[in-house]
């Protein structure tokens, strides 16, 4: 299987980097840990990892180019046997990222004159406001696919399905666009390259987090009746796994909680959550991130109960609930996400649900939280509170961001964007102050300064 | 913020630049196997020599790579060429930045607020330029910056034109600016000599970054 190498972000303010060398050739061996290329900001140079040991084995974007921070810009394989495929499978991208964009190469290649580039530009915009009008599901794949044939072999597609087709090795002029006239769209490169649809992306849409896989159930199985493990009638047994929630969440009997909510304004969050959504950052990685920060600076809210008294852990790990298709539940732990950028989060974010849904995850991706995160928001709950899971000393519910008119100090009314959050706490260890300074300070960070999230 | 201990050199003699990029490697290497090793500062001169960051054009070199009279050292820092010689102050810095901010940009920036600080200590007015890193007084560089970074770990830092032959920049296009025009602090105030400004970069360097120096 082949790693993606992604543009770093060398500061909070880099939108993209550009790509001063690689310090690698496709073919050679890398070692975890060695460089492989150089990205420079400005007057500063950084270095570019190999996350694990294999070959490189493609080079998507040349020594010289510009890319968005996380951009793949490279291809990692495991086994030397593996190089050949993924550079057969690339040899197209490879060409297309070095000659720029693929419309224009197009129409340079059948020498249409600028006019009709610009017409074309036109109508695949209006093609985008239709789509996203939503066209009539009724809609005739075979219909579209004639209509696809039609339209002579130049491909068109839009511009994201362009960039994960080079991202995943997919040639376009193998898919079948499902899109108006044949139009090739994200879906559409995705099901090629035999991957479910938009799973990365379930409950990150609008609302301001997923517990990705809450409502796959619901989607996959329409023909079931209603949401539940068993027929009516029917007593089901327990799962493995739902013997242990149940266990943890009796256990939270004989610890003495208590809950302080907050209502914070995310306008600004949301503004910078679509900036950064496009370089795949998920909401749940820039939460996570926003209560990781907070807790660096409220260690008290990130101890637990022991029987020799307070116990500090080490290390800030975040693990955040996810409910599991066949029942239960289980929190991938986000390992010391202060340490981690924005972007790396994100992507280890989905590569831990993208594990847990495969029950892939070794005990401390999901044992070592300090503290949980449970957000039901993608549902648009207005508010709830969570139960403690053993072992640590709070847990906080988010619900659904809602439009909501407010009263303002200076007496002016507005309508802003507000998400409930109410924390569930140890009280033995930590008290109402703690924790309603914590959810203060979240709030702040979140409510004004969205961007020092990235890093 | 928790003072951090550094190490730190400042030899009275020239220094080989070989000699001391290999220093700064091996410091930048300890922090990249174990955070708790300490961050490494050196101050000092070398004998005169060309740099070349990996994104450098060869082009804005004026005289041969062959040329056996000037020694060229291609390494591991952002920028363009530039030039070392005794008479300019370099420093550099191995910092873990993960102990301050892990954002080049905010590295950069703090780079020019020390060096501004420094040279407002001798009584010399100089600014940054947006999009023209580095410190400049009016439109002379005074001041040039150069940063690598590996795992957040910085490395190489900056340089200060005290009384240097400014001649030598005439032989590449320094930072890639053509007819970029250079400065002495010198040039600005009389008085001072550059044990005097070692001290200071020493001092505010100190501040800046809460360290506690060891020297070794």
């Amino acid at each position: 299987m082949s790693h993606e190498i992604f543009m770093p972000a060398l500061s909070s303010t880099m939108t993209e980097g550009k790509i001063v060398e690689w310090l690698k050739n496709p073919g050679d061996k890398v070692e975890r840990g060695e460089s492989v290329l150089v990205v420079e900001s400005d007057k500063a140079d950084m270095d570019v990892e190999s996350f694990q040991d294999g070959y490189l084995a493609a080079v998507l974007m040349p020594a010289g180019s510009t890319a968005p921070v996380g951009e793949t810009i490279g291809l990692i394989v495991e086994n030397e046997d593996e190089i050949t495929s993924v550079q057969e499978q690339n040899k197209g991208n490879q060409q297309e990222v070095s000659s720029s964009d693929q419309l224009e190469l197009v129409s340079n290649k059948t020498e249409e004159k600028p006019i009709a580039q610009n017409e074309i530009v036109e109508k695949q915009e209006k093609e985008v406001v239709l789509k996203s009008e939503k066209a009539d599901p009724s809609f005739n794949s075979d219909q579209i696919n004639a209509a696809t044939n039609n339209v002579s072999s130049r491909i068109i597609a839009s511009p994201r399905a362009k960039k994960l087709a080079s991202q995943m090795g997919v040639d376009l002029a193998k898919v079948h666009g499902s899109g108006p006239h044949g139009r090739i769209q994200a879906d559409d490169i995705l099901k090629a390259n035999g991957q479910p649809v938009s799973i990365p992306w379930i409950g990150e849409g609008d609302s301001p987090a997923s517990i990705p896989g809450a409502n796959l159930g619901v989607k996959i199985k329409p023909e079931t009746s209603g949401n539940s493990f068993g027929n009516p009638g029917e007593t089901v047994q327990f799962n493995t796994l739902q013997k242990a929630v149940n266990k943890n969440m009796e256990s939270s009997l004989d610890v003495p909680c208590f809950r302080v909510g907050y209502s914070i304004n995310t306008d600004k969050l949301d503004n910078f959550y679509k900036k950064v959504k496009q370089n795949g950052v998920t909401m749940t990685a820039l939460l996570v991130k926003a209560v990781a920060k907070t807790l660096k600076k409220h260690p008290q809210v990130n101890s637990s109960f022991s029987e020799n008294g307070i116990s500090y852990p080490e290390n800030i790990n975040i693990a955040v609930a996810v409910a599991m298709e066949d029942g239960g539940l289980i929190t991938p732990v986000l390992k010391e996400p202060c340490n981690t950028d924005l972007f790396e989060l994100s992507r280890e974010w989905k590569d831990l649900v993208k594990r847990s849904r495969s029950k892939q995850l070794e005990p401390d991706e999901y044992s070592t939280g300090t503290f949980t995160l449970s957000n039901l928001g993608m549902f648009g709950v207005d508010r709830f509170d969570a139960i403690l899971p053993p072992g640590t000393g709070a847990i906080l519910a988010i619900a659904s961001s809602k439009p909501t008119v407010v009263a303002n100090s200076d007496g002016s009314i507005s309508v802003n964007k507000i998400m409930q959050v109410n924390l569930t706490a140890d009280h033995r260890v930590i008290y109402g102050a703690d924790g309603a300074s914590f959810l203060k300070d979240l709030a702040s960070l979140i409510e004004n300064e969205p961007e020092n999230l990235v890093s | 913020m928790d003072n951090r201990t550094a190490i730190i050199k400042q030899p009275d003699n020239i220094s080989s630049f070989n000699d001391v990029y290999k220093l700064q490697k091996q410091y930048q290497q300890a922090l990249i196997l174990d955070k708790s090793n300490p961050d490494f500062i050196w101050i000092g001169e070398h004998q005169l020599c060309y740099t070349l960051g990996r994104g450098s054009n060869y082009d804005n070199l004026l005289f041969s790579l062959n040329d056996s009279r000037y020694d060229v050292f291609k390494i591991d820092r952002g920028g363009e060429v530039t030039c070392h010689m005794p008479g300019q102050l370099v420093t550099y810095l191995v910092l873990d930045l993960k102990n301050f901010n892990k954002d080049l940009n905010w590295y950069l920036r703090k780079v020019e607020e020390i060096i501004i600080k420094i040279l407002e200590t001798f009584n010399i007015n100089c600014q940054s330029r947006k999009g023209f890193t580095g410190v400049w007084v009016g439109n002379k560089k005074i001041a040039s910056i150069g940063i690598g970074c590996k795992r957040w770990i910085t490395i190489n830092g900056f340089s200060i034109n005290i009384n240097c032959e400014l001649e030598n920049f005439n032989k590449i296009v320094p930072c890639g600016i053509e007819n970029c025009l250079m400065a002495n602090m010198i040039d600005y105030n009389k008085n001072l000599n550059i044990q005097e400004v070692k001290r200071i970069v020493k001092k505010i360097i100190q501040e800046e970054f809460n360290f506690d120096f060891v020297s070794k």
